[in-house]
């Protein structure tokens, strides 16, 4: 091999970096990694930051996109090596367990109170920022997601119910959905529910909600042991899963995936799913630009609540903060990232590119937002939510349910025994076991 | 018959030497890496110290081997289940498959190249693609599968579930024989075509039926070919990763109790479960079990693969 092109090579790259840097010696140059939630995130981003940089010359952001699937993977190597950006994206779980490993810059309390602190946020993000059993702040909320109730209102009207009456509380929507089922819309009978069973991402988040309701958690208040078998628990998952062994969801349903379930609500085969704002600006997209605008559905739906348990009606909150990576070279200027991207305008801007919600409550009743009738409806219902206890060993515990929780799919569709309390029970036993050794282990 | 002693010449072997030596550096650091982690306390706490996390001797392999309230462990029992009955199945029907094709195709008729071609297809699609794929054909509803197997055969009069139940399974198994016969059929077909015609001849003139050929003819000869291809689907397949992975969820979900094999189930709990310094002491069990094996199956077989005596 001649080695000389190699070399030459290398001596004009090294004499162009020298001469780059030369010329830059005044411009700071900031890594940012986000998650891809928007259809074109890297355009997406280069908008969002246009005024950033415009009113920062100085500075040059390096956005990379991450996909949620390996994200954690390379965040986590980035948090062990100390290689990593100067700000990054953290879903609202992973930020105790990151921070555990000391990879973050702590935020002072003049940061936090430039960004607005607790009060300007959903308590329920803020409570994602530090870890459960530590004040010290390590990020700040970015945007949230939560769930609720999305039905159509021409089958509840067609059946002669009141979404009101419906979304009341466990019994009324269990008799409300047993009326609802095969109900003809178009000659086409629609199921009453669906929900996605056991190859998915959200099987722990779909069933959080009506275990908080029932009195349960997934976890000790001391967040040392699982409690994924208390009696609460199992009698909100036995309440959840009988809609799909008493047929009220369709028995296919439990093989798909979240995004199947709500292609199925798009295209008319379930009545009402339970699901996040992104949807909504789905139903605002039109067909020609990958959005449902044109569909039955996207004309005739309503948002609801969680019908309540004995203990209430919340719902799951999750999403994403933005954090500082201690290996940042360029802290002060980090931070000026941050701080934008967390604030009013670029929050409400980033809610109409992704569909997700604001954190901060001013931008999240942002008069702009809240002129969509269907956006005001879900921000009412999601008022009450709740998050899961931010501990470092989150991680390896979600995993645990969702491979026990998914297992359990093989019970509800019947064909694992036959499906019972009791077998339910067993399975959240086995569940619980193997998390409290999970727990023990992370420890 | 007198061999001529020769001088050694080092010539060659400082040829092969720079060659050897990256093949040795690219093979060993990560060997040496992973045992050099198997002996340390590796996880999300100690992970950013990396190589001087604290060191446990051999405590991660005791947690592996004996502690039975490991998590890592949980579920052990029934992936090393259902890997042994993936490997048998997946490795008979793919040998067997390919061979029958291999035979059939080893006459000449038209379109022989087009078909070759053809039959090698399902080999070129990469195994996390197969995965993804067969993930939507085996779906209850709308999956191709069902549609041929109900709406057009009526073979069943019920939708059965593919990816849930103990049919995940076939969901595992089917797909990957899909993806495995073709290249075995090549290579018993390149097998099939050094076999030289006479044998067959004097066997016909001596009224030799067709099937008494293949079994002390065709059999035999291919025999070399059939070990070899044997331990490669045995590794092939006690590794398998990319379809179970990518057909349940994409690595969201659990392929369930009777899909989940070795290497899907120890990635998820020792990655997931951040026990990395277990992870890899696993990996280095596996791995010297299945050196032992390579290393008897050669020793069991070198003689009818070399045909030496």
């Amino acid at each position: 091999m001649n080695a000389w092109p190699a070399r030459t090579f290398a001596t004009g790259l090294l004499g162009a970096s020298l001469f780059a840097s030369a010329a830059c010696a005044r411009a700071a140059e900031l890594n940012l990694w986000v998650m891809s939630t928007t259809e074109q995130q890297q355009q997406d981003m280069r908008e969002l930051l246009r005024p950033f940089i415009a009113s920062n010359p100085t500075l040059r952001v390096n956005v990379t996109v991450l996909n949620w699937e390996s994200a954690w993977a390379k965040i986590t190597a980035a948090a062990a090596s100390g290689q990593g950006p100067d700000v990054l994206e953290l879903g609202t779980t992973w930020v105790a367990a990151i921070s555990s490993m000391g990879a973050l810059e702590p935020l002072s309390e003049q940061q936090q109170n430039e960004a607005g602190g607790a009060k300007a946020f959903f308590p329920v993000m803020w409570g994602t920022t530090h870890r459960l059993d530590d004040a010290k702040v390590f990020a700040i909320p970015w945007y949230a997601d939560a769930r609720a109730a999305f039905y159509r209102t021409d089958v509840f009207k067609k059946a002669g119910i009141e979404a009101r009456d419906a979304f009341a509380n466990w019994g009324s929507f269990k008799q409300a959905m047993q009326k609802i089922n095969g109900t003809e819309i178009g000659g086409k009978k629609i199921a009453a529910l669906g929900y996605p069973g056991k190859n998915d991402w959200n099987v722990v988040h779909n069933l959080a909600p009506w275990i908080w309701n029932a009195g349960g958690d997934v976890l000790s208040s001391d967040g040392k042991r699982s409690a994924i078998n208390s009696t609460e628990s199992v009698q909100a998952i036995v309440y959840y899963t009988s809609f799909a062994a008493e047929g009220l969801v369709p028995r296919g349903a439990l093989e798909k995936d979240s995004g199947q379930i709500e292609s199925g609500f798009f295209n008319g085969q379930y009545a009402v799913i339970f699901t996040g704002p992104w949807i909504l600006k789905q139903m605002r997209t039109p067909k020609a630009k990958g959005g449902q605008l044109e569909t039955v559905t996207a004309a005739n739906f309503g948002i609801a609540p969680y019908p309540a348990g004995l203990k209430g009606n919340q719902t799951f909150f999750s999403g994403s903060d933005l954090a500082i990576m201690k290996s940042s070279k360029n802290k002060t200027e980090a931070w000026k990232l941050l701080a934008y991207l967390t604030g009013r305008d670029s929050q409400v801007s980033f809610s109409k590119m992704s569909g997700m919600l604001p954190t901060r409550l001013d931008a999240a009743s942002d008069p702009s937002l809240m002129s969509d009738p269907h956006y005001a409806q879900f921000i009412a219902q999601v008022k009450n939510g709740r998050h899961y206890a931010a501990i470092p060993g989150w991680g390896p515990l979600e995993s645990v349910y969702l491979k026990n929780l998914g297992n359990m799919f093989d019970i509800v569709g019947g064909l694992k025994g036959k499906y019972s309390a009791l077998a339910i029970k067993q399975a959240m036993d086995a569940a619980a076991q193997e998390a409290d050794q999970v727990l023990s282990s992370s420890r | 018959m007198a061999m001529r002693k020769k001088r050694f010449d080092a010539f060659p072997y400082l040829l092969l030497l720079p060659a050897a030596l990256l093949m040795l550096a690219v093979n060993l650091t990560p060997i040496v890496q992973g045992f050099t982690m198997s002996l340390l306390k590796l996880n999300q706490f100690t992970l950013g110290q990396y190589l001087d996390a604290p060191f446990v001797g051999l405590d991660n392999y005791r947690r592996v081997l004996f502690d039975a309230d490991n998590p890592l462990r949980h579920g052990l029992g029934l992936a090393l289940r259902n890997t042994a009955l993936f490997t048998l199945t997946v490795s008979v029907l793919a040998i067997g498959i390919g061979l029958a094709v291999a035979l059939l195709m080893n006459r000449d008729f038209a379109g022989k190249g087009i078909a070759r071609t053809l039959l090698l297809l399902p080999w070129i699609v990469p195994s996390y693609v197969v995965g993804t794929l067969w993930g939507f054909m085996w779906q209850r509803d709308v999956g191709i599968v069902n549609v041929v197997l109900v709406d057009w055969l009526h073979l069943l009069s019920e939708r059965p579930f593919w990816l849930l139940g103990s049919n995940s399974f076939w969901a595992i198994v089917i797909p990957t024989v899909w993806r495995a016969w073709p290249v075995m059929m090549l290579i018993f077909l390149a097998a099939l075509q050094s076999i030289p015609e006479e044998p067959y001849e004097a066997a016909t003139i001596d009224g030799v039926s067709r099937w008494k050929q293949f079994l002390h003819i065709t059999l035999p000869l291919l025999k070399p070919v059939i070990v070899i291809q044997l331990m490669f689907q045995i590794i092939d397949n006690v590794y398998s990763y990319n379809i179970v992975s990518m057909m349940f969820g994409q690595g969201a979900g659990y392929p369930g109790e009777w899909a989940d094999l070795l290497m899907p189930m120890l990635t998820r709990q020792s990655f997931n479960y951040w026990l990395f310094g277990q992870g890899a002491a696993v990996s280095f069990i596996t791995m010297t079990l299945m050196l032992v094996f390579v290393g008897a199956w050669l020793k069991a077989f070198r003689r009818s693969m070399t045909g030496d005596d």
